[in-house]
């Protein structure tokens, strides 16, 4: 019964979904990822892994809504179309939960492993297996414009409450201080604001680490990050900053309507680019502020799996040893804009120093710093984490643009925790 | 008789054997991407089939039972209420608008004929793009060309019912094109003798339009209107792109929280059972609109 209707929703996607074809030989393998700088350069070298290997790869580029679909129909209905799968840490508990990735724990080298930063290779460490292999590894940095602070006379701000007072200094009717993802989404401003979050000490859980999955999410502590997150955006913000995302974000700093943003790298890294930015020479870098909890940069990291109807197992594990390899790294660090690898040698190539080095000289030391302070577990590592993150980011939306109070937003993500927890 | 009468059934029965070849592509084409997948949604609907929680292959009504107190289904209902009424009617609207007047037009303005369906070429995500710019104070010309004057722009994505304008804005602009030309083609359809017959007894030009034209014209504007209407209950383009269903959860358009629902929450059951609503209610209306164009026909 299971199978007709898995068989049936397959489907029912079927038409909205591109056919990908079936690999129908071991020397064929189909790889599904989704747009970023890292999948862009992959799918340029996938005849360097033919050559290698003799395995032809399809590398499948495709946007983040379609990758959803297609992986939805593909893995319910255990197609076996797709070999190596885009893998993004937030997603991994869920979909082991829900059997759709095998772990590759026997079939990667030490060699391999050992190569790969122990954090976001440790990110994908469940029940004492590896269930994908990371390639990208982006952390939360500040942006600032150098000459705005100086003419305002004032100093890089270290926490959040110091960015108040410094952005008030900054805006006026034709400045704004700063621009932060703001639309609702668990990859959007669920990104961005457990910066503040944790920094004021607010958490999602009464304790995580300990398993008490018990909703705090509407804690004294993160009341006041979210009247902060709120005030700097409304009070601080560009008009129109409640629908802000990371595109408009970085428009708004590209632009110099702004003299702060906090982003991830991938963002920060072409703010401070002379060749993609206009205002790149007076733009310096720093951690993200923090709070009376300290500071707890964003992370984002983003793997390769293998999935469970996946046919040759061996040949995936193969192309994801080769894709996260020093060798192909490097090229793509050299020919993408992507600092943002985990593969621990690259960081010791010239080559690659000198590029981003040239871009700005402090970045690739705040990233490592950022690096140390982000706790893995910045966003919950379980498998309702899509859902809470949803949910709690269209609360924290809604409170930007006045739907509801900041109290009544923390309420509401409460309740709807508690309903998704089933508690 | 009898001679001639069996090679004329054979004729017949090999003429109607060829219609029904004719049709064998679209019976496959229906059974296959139609039927079963519509089967699958129907039997989804009525299990408890969830990606975490685990699935027993329990079946019953407990979906649609828990639609009854969905507050969050409501809002979208109501947000999709408002996005197709307003939508449809503006695109109606302006499509007949454009079609009358592109049928009357002489000279270089029947180019528009092209130029007007341009909007309904570009991919929707595309048109999204367009007017996300167009509504984000710091990216789009229209504000800075009132900033010039001093005039400020409210930001439309941020309050509900000014996202909910943007989005029926860039519904309109991508499918007024489509009314049009359904009303274009019902106008060329209609005997300008008629006109002339009205002219010669007295009438103006506004009641041979009231009284000659537009009664032509119901059963296409009534088509036009269902196609437009069923459509817009697929909403999720638009959104996702310009709002992501915000502010808050005010965009979130019933079609968009299934999405929610299957993909952010992993409840593909209940996800399915919203889309089941979803086509029955489209269904149940294509049914009366139906019945509505023959009364008018006849």
């Amino acid at each position: 019964m299971k199978h007709l209707f898995t068989a049936a929703l397959v489907s029912s996607f079927a038409l909205a979904a591109p056919v990908a074809p079936t690999a129908a030989q071991a020397e064929e393998i189909n790889v599904l990822m989704f747009g970023m700088p890292y999948t862009v350069g992959l799918a340029k070298l996938a005849d360097d892994f033919e050559a290698e290997t003799g395995i032809k790869a399809n590398i499948d580029v495709v946007g983040q809504d379609v990758f959803e679909s297609r992986i939805t129909l593909s893995f319910t209905g255990g197609t076996g179309d797709i070999d190596v799968v885009h893998t993004p840490v937030i997603q991994v508990q869920r979909w082991i939960q829900a059997g759709w990735l095998q772990p590759m724990t026997d079939l990667v080298s030490e060699e391999t492993t050992s190569d790969i930063l122990a954090g976001p290779l440790g990110a994908y460490d469940v029940n004492g297996d590896q269930w994908a292999l990371p390639f990208f590894a982006g952390v939360g940095l500040m942006s600032y414009r150098e000459d705005l602070l100086e003419a305002a006379g004032a100093e890089v701000p270290q926490t959040w409450a110091e960015m108040l007072d410094v952005a008030a200094k900054i805006t006026t009717d034709d400045q704004a201080a700063i621009a932060l993802r703001a639309v609702p989404g668990q990859g959007f401003n669920m990104f961005i604001f457990p910066m503040v979050m944790r920094a004021y000490g607010g958490t999602f859980f009464a304790d995580y680490e300990g398993g008490d999955l018990t909703p705090a999410i509407n804690s004294p502590e993160n009341l006041e990050a979210l009247n902060v997150y709120v005030k700097l955006i409304n009070d601080y913000g560009p008009a129109g900053a409640g629908n802000f995302n990371f595109a408009e974000v970085k428009a708004a700093a590209e632009n110099g309507q702004v003299a702060f943003t906090v982003e991830g790298t991938g963002i920060i890294s072409q703010l401070v680019d002379p060749a993609k930015s206009q205002f790149a020479d007076v733009t310096g870098i720093a951690l993200p502020p923090g709070g009376p909890a300290g500071r707890s940069p964003a992370i984002g990291v983003h793997g390769m799996g293998i999935p469970a109807s996946a046919p040759n197992p061996e040949a995936s594990a193969r192309f994801i040893e080769w894709a996260v390899s020093s060798e192909t790294v490097a090229k793509i660090a050299m020919s993408e804009s992507f600092p943002d690898f985990t593969t621990a040698s690259v960081a010791q190539n010239p080559e690659v120093i000198a590029k981003y080095a040239a871009i700005h000289p402090d970045f690739l030391t705040m990233r490592v710093a950022a690096l140390d302070l982000a706790i893995g577990h910045y966003r919950p590592l379980i498998p309702e984490w899509p859902a809470l993150g949803q949910a709690i980011g269209e609360s924290v939306n809604a409170a930007i643009n006045g739907l509801m109070t900041p109290e009544e937003a923390l309420e509401q993500a409460d309740a709807d925790m508690r309903d998704i927890l089933g508690l | 008789m009898t001679s001639h009468a069996t090679p004329r059934r054979g004729a017949t029965y090999e003429l109607q054997r060829g219609y029904r070849l004719m049709m064998v592509p679209a019976i496959l084409a229906v059974g296959i991407f139609a039927i079963v997948p519509l089967a699958g949604m129907f039997g989804l609907a009525f299990s408890d089939y969830h990606l975490i929680r685990g699935t027993n292959w329990d079946f019953g009504f407990q979906n649609f039972a828990k639609m009854l107190s969905d507050k969050r289904l409501m809002n979208s209902i109501y947000v999709m209420a408002a996005l197709s009424f307003f939508g449809v009617a503006l695109q109606v609207l302006i499509g007949s608008a454009v079609a009358v007047g592109l049928q009357k037009i002489t000279g270089k303005w029947r180019v528009g004929r092209i130029l007007f369906l341009l909007p309904y070429a570009v991919p929707h995500v595309a048109v999204a793009l367009i007017w996300l710019s167009l509504f984000t104070p710091t990216l789009s010309p229209i504000n800075a060309f009132f900033d010039l004057f001093g005039i400020t722009v409210p930001a439309f994505l941020t309050s509900q019912w000014g996202a909910i304008t943007a989005i029926v804005i860039a519904d309109t602009w991508t499918n007024f094109p489509f009314a049009m030309l359904i009303i274009m083609a019902a106008l060329q359809g209609i005997s300008p003798d008629l006109e002339e017959a009205a002219a010669i007894d007295g009438a103006t030009r506004v009641k041979t339009f009231i009284y000659i034209t537009l009664p032509l014209l119901a059963p296409a504007l009534l088509m036009v209107t269902l196609f437009r209407f069923i459509d817009s209950l697929k909403h999720f383009p638009m959104i996702f792109v310009m709002t992501k269903g915000g502010p808050g959860r005010s965009t979130q358009a019933t079609n968009f929280y299934a999405y929610v629902q299957t993909f952010q929450n992993s409840n593909v059951a209940y996800g399915a059972a919203i889309a089941v609503m979803l086509f029955l209610m489209a269904a149940l209306i294509s049914y009366y609109v139906a019945k509505l164009n023959q009364r008018v026909t006849t």
